[in-house]
């Protein structure tokens, strides 16, 4: 078994020669510069040779390599990480590398990274904890460093300065590279720790849109997503889970399967076997929503024969009480039922909406569907169990919560526990809870001894998702007869799913136009029916339905007022955060709000915020959408604008990344998708039966950065743009033809007009 | 099973497998060129396009068995086959988010234009049918058009 066990040169050696030696095939001459190679996605598990910190290791040829537990998944964290420490340390970008840190190091040695740091989630990296931690981590290694220069020219470190990772003595002008003292400049520890330089003097964060740090390497395809690890000696797994959530397995026939080429086994997954962690975890959410589901699974030399062997596979299960879920349609009417049928938990109580008095009446009831993360790469990971250790190497959202679902799955000392992050192709929430993790390594510890490389066939990650929460809401507004505001507003959301994590209330009872004070009687409340449908994180949970929700209310209560929706909204956040109205105010004048349209176009507007509409917190972000719809009902979403307040940006260009994408998929959530339930099970296998956005749909997509407040805030920009797209296509399908959309997806409605 | 030979990035390769295996399967499991990805199995995706004898196709539909004396090239040859000035924008134009799909979006990118050295929009949204759940689709035609050497 020695063999199996490898180091990290090891496995370096593995790829290059499986790679056909074409590792160093492609280095851009213009992304060089900027962009330096990526030798790997993980860091080691042991101190290496020149570490500053566990965070932070310097080697003698001037590279960098930055060790974070937050991987990169696309929102371009790991990057500003590196900015983040690069802006005190003085240093050449072009050094800089980035590794996952290893989160049995992370155990062993006294969580030398989760402790004092914000661990959960890819996340974003600028939030207050984690960016002072950054450039401190740079200001300390930069101050070692000149600590080093000093003590070998036997100089007062007061003339020694750095930059470009070069440490100058200024008076001789005699000059060291980084690489050449770091090795001295690990042992010297400082009687003080420095002060970082206050932010107007920083000329990288706020100054520069650096590139994302992987970017060559994902152009010429080296960079190693958990789909890609190769570990010498591994086979390959395909599963299949029962396919009524909650279901067990009845009876499984392996022979037929077990005869077909380079199949070694066929292997049983069932719940029951989790030895559970040896001691409390250390997660941020816990466990709970990480549990195996009873599946099976074949082990072959290539995934190919074990995905053909599966197919063949004689299985029969025992599909319990979900199966008699009939459909999609029967939960979101038990969920109306509940929410018309009785009161729900009480979120918000101001006033009695009984008082109120009006003649005109907004009251109207909204539902958003089940949808998956779909994202690109699909689950798994590849795990070598023997008798008293694991190995696993994985996409993850979150490694603290990998890491421990690995331990718990196993019930091992942690000690004996290693998981190496890999890039990730996509989170969108998916990988939150880790139970992928938890799979691959409940079908490694069949196989022992061998690494086992685990992949979710694509129809199996659509239906056997954790999917976006269904909401199904009733709002009701009196409008006030002099000024068309609401003088009441009564709303009602019903979640559908057990998993309490997901019933988010973002962009629902937290809402400025409820808690601003323009409106003098609410009252919000929220229940659930549950369902053996497990529901999750999705971009922005639950979010994503109250704002399309809230927003489309809002527009009708408008519409009902005579009001323009634009002017209709200010009035009602007038008492409200200024910067509310500014993004409102900035996007309608980019869009050209207000201006005469002919009947099949429209303009659409909304608001909204994440994580919570609290003054001073979080990121704001209004869309306008311009619309088409013919006759025959085909809409074209010709452009949206964007404007946003996160307080500044770190990364210019990566939060217009965040805004772009946020857009294409608020827009993909609300015209396309929808997973339905037949018989308890999913529905929906492929894209050919979940419909994407693809180049031929893009809008012209405007991002606006003139409605930003300033101050020291860098709030997230990832989940909020899904918010307003939707409800302000929506809005602008209203304008454009009269029809009111109140659920999604938009595709299953009728457009067309006369 | 059956054995067969073909190029791949320039270089010849034996490959013993069952015929049925997919072109995909054989590229990252045989031949250890993780850089072409599965997302679908069924031609929907885009991510594992690769050129098959100079035609960009969906390598998950492509058997083992009609390889014969093909010549493929994936991502990680596709500098030395001319794509590296695509590469080298998608990195400047910052146009990977999560990066999965890039690699299928970049070899649809390198055929399109090969076959129409300054494509129109329209030819840019009917060659680029790949699927990007982030959300890269203006930076990928932002960086096709750079490429090209026509107006943004």
């Amino acid at each position: 078994m020695d063999k199996m066990h490898l180091n990290r040169r090891g496995f370096l050696v593995s790829t290059t020669v499986a790679a056909g030696g074409m590792a160093l095939a492609f280095t851009p001459a213009r992304a060089a510069k900027a962009l330096p190679a990526q030798s790997n996605s993980w860091g080691p598990d042991t101190a290496q040779g020149n570490e500053l910190t566990a965070w932070l290791e310097i080697a003698a040829d001037g590279i960098i390599t930055m060790r974070v537990p937050n991987p990169e998944s696309g929102n371009g964290t790991m990057t500003q990480m590196a900015m983040n420490v690069a802006e005190e340390l003085e240093c050449d970008w072009a050094h800089m590398r980035i590794e996952v840190a290893s989160l049995n190091r992370d155990y062993r040695e006294d969580h030398v990274y989760t402790k004092g740091f914000l661990p959960f989630f890819s996340g974003h990296a600028t939030d207050k904890v984690r960016m002072a931690w950054c450039l401190q981590l740079g200001a300390s290694a930069r101050e070692r460093l000149k600590s080093a220069a000093a003590a070998r020219w036997a100089v007062p470190v007061a003339d020694v300065s750095a930059h470009d990772s070069m440490l100058t003595h200024g008076p001789s002008g005699r000059k060291l590279r980084f690489g050449e003292v770091a090795a001295d400049a690990a042992k010297i520890t400082l009687p003080a720790e420095p002060v970082p330089k206050p932010s107007a003097q920083w000329r990288l964060i706020g100054k520069q849109s650096l590139s994302k740090i992987n970017n060559s390497q994902i152009a010429d395809g080296s960079a190693v997503y958990g789909i890609d690890v190769q570990v010498p000696g591994m086979v390959h797994a395909a599963l299949m889970q029962v396919p009524v959530m909650g279901g067990k397995l009845k009876s499984l026939d392996k022979a037929a399967a077990m005869k077909m080429p380079g199949v070694r086994a066929v292997v049983v997954i069932d719940p029951a076997k989790t030895r559970k962690s040896p001691m409390r975890d250390k997660t941020s959410f816990g466990l709970a929503d990480s549990q195996a589901q009873h599946g099976v699974a074949v082990i072959a030399d290539h995934f190919w024969q074990a995905k053909t062997a599966l197919d063949a596979l004689q299985v029969e299960w025992d599909l319990g009480a979900g199966a008699s879920v009939k459909s999609g349609e029967d939960v979101y009417a038990a969920m109306r039922a509940r929410r018309d049928g009785a009161p729900g938990r009480s979120l918000r109580k101001v006033g009695d909406a009984a008082l109120a008095t009006g003649s005109r009446v907004v009251e109207a009831e909204y539902g958003t569907p089940w949808g998956d993360n779909a994202v690109m790469e699909p689950l798994g990971g590849t795990a070598l169990v023997t008798a008293d250790s694991l190995e696993v190497w994985a996409s993850a959202q979150d490694t603290v919560q990998a890491y421990w679902v690995a331990v718990d799955e196993i019930g091992m000392d942690p000690a004996k526990v290693k998981l190496h992050g890999t890039f990730v192709g996509g989170n969108f929430g998916r990988r939150t809870q880790a139970e992928d993790v938890r799979m691959v390594v409940a079908i490694a510890r069949e196989y022992p001894g061998v690494p086992v490389k685990v992949i979710w066939s694509r129809e199996e990650m659509f239906r056997q998702g954790r999917y976006r929460t269904p909401v199904q809401t009733r709002y009701k507004a009196v409008l006030d007869d002099a000024t068309g505001l609401p003088q009441a507003v009564t709303g009602h959301a019903t979640f559908s799913g057990d998993r309490q994590m997901f019933h988010l209330t973002p962009g629902y009872s937290d809402s400025p136009y409820f808690n601003g004070g323009a409106i003098p009687h609410v009252s919000l409340q929220q229940s659930n029916v549950p369902v053996h449908v497990l529901n999750g994180a999705y971009r922005g949970p639950c979010f994503n339905s109250h704002a399309f929700i809230t927003e489309t209310f809002i527009d009708e209560c408008a519409h009902a007022a005579g009001s323009d929706p634009l002017e209709y909204r200010l009035k009602l956040l007038a008492p409200w955060d200024s910067n509310w109205s500014d993004c409102l105010r900035v996007v309608a004048k980019a869009a050209g709000w207000g201006q005469k349209l002919t009947r099949g176009e429209g303009l659409g507007i909304a608001i909204t915020a994440w994580p919570a509409a609290r003054k001073g917190m979080g990121s704001v972000c209004a869309a306008v959408a311009r619309v088409s719809v013919s006759a025959a009902g085909v809409l074209n979403v010709k452009q949206v604008d964007l404007a946003f307040d996160c307080g500044r940006v770190a990364n210019a260009d990566a939060v217009a990344q965040m805004v772009e994408g946020g857009t294409i998929f608020g827009l993909n959530m609300t015209l396309n998708e929808e997973m339905t339930l037949k018989d308890g099970a999913m529905v929906e296998g492929n894209y050919d039966e979940y419909p994407m956005q693809r180049m031929a749909d893009m809008p012209v997509i405007k991002v606006h950065y003139d409605a930003l407040s300033g101050g020291d805030r860098f709030e997230m920009m990832g989940e909020v743009t899904v918010g307003p797209v939707g409800p302000a296509v929506g809005n602008a399908i209203f304008a454009a033809t009269g029809k009111r959309l109140r659920s999604t997806p938009f595709r299953k409605h009728d457009l067309s007009w006369t | 099973m059956s054995a067969i030979s073909f190029k791949v990035n320039g270089k010849t390769q034996r490959v013993e497998a069952d015929p049925s295996t997919p072109l995909l399967w054989v590229l990252r499991d045989h031949l250890g060129l993780t850089g072409t990805k599965y997302g679908c199995g069924i031609a929907q995706c885009g991510a594992c396009t690769v050129h098959l004898n100079g035609e960009a196709i969906r390598s998950c539909q492509v058997p083992l068995d009609g390889l014969a004396g093909a010549e493929v090239v994936t991502i990680e040859g596709l500098s030395r086959a001319g794509g590296a000035k695509l590469q080298a924008l998608w990195a400047e134009l910052n146009v990977p988010q999560c990066g999965y799909c890039q690699a299928g979006m970049l070899m649809s990118a390198a055929d399109l234009l090969k076959k129409t050295p300054k494509p129109s929009d329209a030819d840019i949204d009917g060659a680029m049918a790949n699927i990007c759940r982030c959300g890269t689709y203006p930076r990928v035609k932002a960086a096709i058009k750079r490429a090209a050497g026509v107006a943004a």
